[in-house]
């Protein structure tokens, strides 16, 4: 019977559909029409973030009876935008009493007799983040881009998003930028190390302007300064001290100088997104590429990686799937495939612990 | 034709797995005919769970020769002259994300804690709870429901025929909060019922309301039970809506049904037919669930936060890194517990591949047992009438369901895994439920209640075998447990049982013997010193626990490097796996979340890290050393102390002068010139 592994994208060319969405609590409008073709840095869609709201009781200010009167008596609509201290309602005359707005905000609704002011809310724009073409439109959502490249997907990220030049880290590592003078080859640059991503790779991060960071792995006492840094993180492998696969790092290497869009998005259980690379080639592919194989059954010759200890972050091939659970070293007994790593190494590995690239 | 074949597809949808079973007909009684199993599909790439169904599915057609599926991948219903199709198709889930629950009531010691014991019932994540008492402004109170962005406002407080003035003014303040929202929140009502009119009122054209009789009529009385079935309508309607189980629902005679309702269905059923209480436990993946029945009533906890793959991280955070060092015979490195729990996190699927992982992995799930278990014991008070003590209540029949105690591919392994999470008293018949039965079941009861009979009679579970459990702490070098057992050919068995460790008498599935244990002096079984009884065999056999209760794990590192090789060992009949002392000197991370040469590197050759490396030289010398010696390896000053007091290694026992410095940078040399 056949088995369907986990997926983890790595595809050197491949049609790639993604989501460019608002944050689900954002009021907003989509910048841009079904079949446009639309450039990395066109913004698709903007939006205002929820900030603090102040209740205004007008009914009260004003010994209305009935509440719905304060309607009549508005001086400035749903949506409009008020400096602090502007009237917001009041009678006629030019000395009647009028009820000023205790913030700077937008007017977000008057209901029950009170206005309700929202703070300031925080302006966002989402841009399209790679060369694409605008294939599904959400109203006040945002809408779907398509479009070509590589995709290398990873495990976690700090949440952030950045475009730049794809670099490989300094042959010293990307450490050895620490304390040196601004190298502009890796100004807004995402860069990629194969090794553990450390304290002072953040701090380079910061200091040198870097656009990103695709890192194998990282220590749990990094989340919070990752998750401040500046830029994009994005772990290939997990936590710990987990070096890149050479097979990544050397894929990612080839592309150096291709404009990349790391998503860093954080691991969410229910959302669409992943962490990811994705990099537009330089020019238009004369044929349209596969797409990703959603359902892709293991079989001998299936290129692999494997992702528990002690095989973590290698990659092989599938050598052979028996039938039979094979009882392992530590006392389980599951089913496994023979698996054939990059150095000849042989290895038994529970099928629950592989991964494919979805091709 | 339909009605006299009677087949039946029952499907469970769980976050890492959906498991399908085929019952029919045999012989004019229902059995499970087949079952099916694939990995779920709700997540990336597929973001459907009906692939994850349809490959299920094709396992069971495979194995019978029935065709189940349309060629458009639809189930076929009903069941044709061909046997092809099915008669009925229903569907449970526990996966999904839980309602996101905004609790709002006047006092948290009564209607807020009513609303949130009902809340337990289902798959409800409580965001925030909102009272009179908190002494926030009406204007924080709104706030707090918006930043939330609930999926569902529970709403409760005031006794009936109480004051109801309180309760509107709350309610308001969600009406006000409900106009600004984008993604409008369905509101639950359970409390005083006179203001009944005026909450539907008050929301009219704005959301759903559902409402539930109070949860807390008087000061006295909870009654939960219709606020609970409300939480599981909103739960299935959310779930409609998503990843594919809008159309798995229509399919389905029933919807898609919570699978914790289930497990508290059944529990119903066997508390009410089998002699002595009844505690059905998954720990999941991402959700844990606890049913029990005392004294024929039953009591559910579900929690979101608990599981061994997807809430691997939130269970950390709440048991905390010391509760899991507990359960681990080695001296964990900085970091590596959270780092497992990390990885799992992203990996929930995966399994441990070595030795240190299988124990990181069980700790986690024991810790997850007993956390359910501390959240869950309060209620079982009520079941009981008495107050909570430190000892469990006895149970007749444990149930384990779920992929870490049922897929560990030794029957042993899940039993010993059941006896330390639980950690159960007296004599208990243990069963695993490796294909689901119990969540299918439940969904059965609804429509074909003779059914559930039929098929618990067919023992579709796994059973594990009876297991007799001491009470006390035995005295070390003592016995525990002196056991006769009386088999049905005359034969008569003798056997002591010594303090701390575990016999098991290999009784087959299907044959009974005269069990006969007394205590060991100032012990109990059963709160007795001695028990008598007819007991049932399976795949285990007979299983004697003289370690004592609570299980004495304090003594420390040590021990458990001693102890926990020998448990399993004693349980599953394999060979004794002995931790290698290096474990219980030095903090090595090197079975999980290592620092590993990359995947060009020969691990074997030369230059490899692994069995030749440094850690394995190190290894070797700390075997080699008669008596630990102190050294910088040893505990920082600063650290934190720990229960177990161990002695601190000799740096230069571990310390290797003589291999080359594989730092990282060296080890990417070696790596290119290879590659040139």
């Amino acid at each position: 019977m056949p088995y369907y592994p986990e997926q983890r994208h790595l595809l050197d060319m491949t049609v790639i559909r993604r989501q460019r969405f608002l944050p689900e609590d954002a009021v907003g409008r989509v910048e841009v029409r079904n079949g446009a073709v639309v450039n990395l840095r066109d913004v698709v869609a903007r939006g205002l973030l929820p900030s603090r709201y102040v209740i205004v009781e007008g009914a009260r200010y004003f010994n209305l009876k009935d509440p719905a009167e304060l309607s009549d008596l508005m001086l400035v609509e749903v949506g409009e935008t008020v400096e602090v201290k502007a009237p917001l309602a009041g009678r006629a005359g030019q000395r009647s009493k009028r009820l000023l707005s205790p913030v700077a905000g937008v007017v977000a609704l008057v209901a029950d007799g009170r206005i309700l002011v929202q703070v300031e809310p925080e302006e966002i724009t989402l841009e399209a983040g790679v060369d694409a073409t605008v294939v599904g439109v959400e109203n006040e959502r945002g809408v779907i881009i398509e479009t070509f490249g590589a995709l290398v997907q990873g495990v976690w990220g700090n949440g952030k998003r950045s475009i730049g030049s794809l670099r490989p880290e300094p042959e010293d590592g990307i450490e050895s930028l620490y304390g040196e003078d601004l190298d502009m080859q890796y100004r807004g640059a995402v860069v990629v190390t194969r090794r553990p991503l450390r304290s002072t790779g953040l701090m380079v991060l910061e200091a040198q302007g870097l656009g990103g960071i695709i890192a194998p792995s990282m220590d749990c006492d990094l989340i919070e300064e990752s998750e401040s840094a500046p830029g994009a993180v994005l772990l290939t492998e997990g936590f710990g001290s987990i070096r890149m696969s050479t097979t990544v790092f050397g894929m990612l290497s080839g592309l150096n100088g291709k404009q990349v869009l790391l998503d860093a998005a954080q691991p969410e259980r229910w959302s669409a997104r992943r962490p990811e690379a994705i990099i537009n080639p330089t020019s238009r592919a004369s044929a349209r590429p596969p797409r990703p194989q959603a359902n892709f059954p293991l079989n001998v010759n299936t290129q692999v990686r494997l992702t528990r200890s002690p095989n973590a972050g290698q990659m092989g091939r599938v050598v052979s799937l028996p039938k039979a659970p094979i009882l392992l070293e530590n006392g389980l007994r599951t089913l496994c495939a023979e698996i054939e790593t990059l150095t000849g190494e042989k290895v038994v590995v529970p099928l629950a612990n592989l991964e494919v690239f979805g091709r | 034709m339909a009605e006299q074949s009677g087949s039946i597809l029952a499907a469970d949808f769980g976050n890492v797995h959906t498991r399908v079973i085929l019952f029919d007909l045999v012989d004019g009684a229902y059995r499970m005919v087949a079952q099916g199993q694939a990995g779920s599909t709700a997540g990336y790439p597929a973001q459907d769970v009906r692939a994850g169904l349809a490959r299920a599915v094709e396992q069971i057609s495979e194995f019978t020769g029935r065709r189940l599926l349309s060629q458009e991948g639809l189930l076929i219903t009903p069941e044709n002259a061909d046997r092809s199709g099915v008669d009925d198709f229903l569907a449970t889930a526990s996966t999904g994300r839980s309602l996101r629950t905004v609790v709002i009531g006047l006092v948290p010691g009564v209607s807020v804690a009513s609303a949130i014991r009902a809340a337990a019932g289902t798959y409800v994540q409580i965001l925030t709870t909102i009272t009179l008492e908190d002494n926030h402004a009406e204007e924080e109170h709104l706030n707090e429901i918006l930043r939330s962005s609930p999926d569902l406002i529970f709403i409760t407080g005031g006794l009936e025929g109480g004051a109801q003035e309180p309760v509107l003014k709350l309610a308001r303040t969600v009406s006000l909060a409900i106009k600004l929202m984008q993604r409008k929140p369905v509101i639950l009502y359970a409390g005083n019922s006179a203001l009944e009119p005026m909450i539907r009122s008050l929301f009219e054209g704005q959301t759903t309301v559902l409402v539930a009789p109070n949860v807390r009529p008087t000061l006295e009385r909870e009654q939960l039970e219709s606020a609970q079935l409300q939480l599981a309508l909103a739960f299935n309607e959310q779930q409609a809506n998503k990843g594919g189980y809008g159309p798995v629902g229509q399919m389905s005679r029933l919807g898609v049904l919570p699978t914790a309702q289930s497990y508290s269905l059944i529990a119903d059923y066997l508390g009410k037919t089998v002699e002595g209480g009844v505690l059905i436990l998954d720990v999941g993946s991402a959700v844990s669930t606890l049913a029990a029945s005392l004294k024929g009533r039953v009591s559910t906890t579900i929690r979101t936060d608990i599981g061994v793959g997807h809430s691997a991280v939130t269970l950390l955070d709440l048991a905390g890194e010391d509760a899991v060092r507990r359960w681990l015979p080695f001296v964990d490195a900085k970091h590596q517990i959270r780092h497992y729990a990390l990885n799992k996190t992203l990996r929930p699927a995966t399994i441990p591949e070595s030795l240190k992982g299988v124990y990181l992995e069980h700790a986690l799930l024991r810790v997850g047992a007993e956390t359910l278990l501390g959240v869950a014991r309060p209620s079982w008070s009520t079941l009981q009438h008495a107050e909570v003590s430190d000892q469990m209540p006895p149970f007749a029949v444990i149930i384990g369901a779920g992929a870490p105690f049922t897929r560990t591919g030794t029957p042993g392994f899940g039993a010993l895994l059941l006896l330390d999470a639980l950690q159960p008293v007296g004599a208990v018949r243990m069963y695993t439920d490796p294909y689901g039965l119990v969540a299918a079941l439940g969904a059965l009861a609804r429509v074909r209640p003779e059914a559930v009979v039929q098929i618990l009679d067919g023992s579709s579970l796994d059973r594990l075998g009876t297991a007799f459990c001491v009470e006390g702490l035995p005295p070390p070098k003592g016995t525990a447990l002196k056991v006769k057992i009386t088999l049905d050919t005359g034969e008569v068995v003798k056997h002591d049982v010594p303090a701390g460790h575990l016999w098991v008498y290999p009784l087959n599935v299907n044959h009974a013997a005269e069990v006969e244990v007394r205590a060991g002096r100032g012990l109990k079984i059963g709160g007795r010193s001695k028990l008598k009884m007819t007991a049932v065999g399976g795949s285990c056999g007979l299983l004697f626990d003289g370690r004592g209760r609570p299980l004495p794990l304090v003594g420390g590192v040590r021990m458990r490097g001693e102890m926990m090789p020998q448990w399993m060992a004693e349980i599953t009949g394999e060979p004794l796996k002995p931790i290698d002392p290096s474990w219980l000197l030095v903090a090595s991370d090197e079975d999980d979340s290592d620092d590993r040469p990359d995947d060009t590197l020969n691990r074997k050759g030369l230059f490899g890290r692994g069995k030749d490396g440094k850690a394995a030289k190190a290894k070797s010398k700390a075997k080699d050393q008669k008596k630990p010696r102190r050294g910088l390896f040893g505990r920082r000053k600063n650290a934190p102390a720990r229960s177990d007091d161990l002695p601190e290694p000799d740096l230069d026992t571990f310390v290797d002068d003589e291999l080359p410095d594989f730092s990282d940078d060296s080890i990417n040399n070696l790596d290119d010139l290879r590659r040139s």
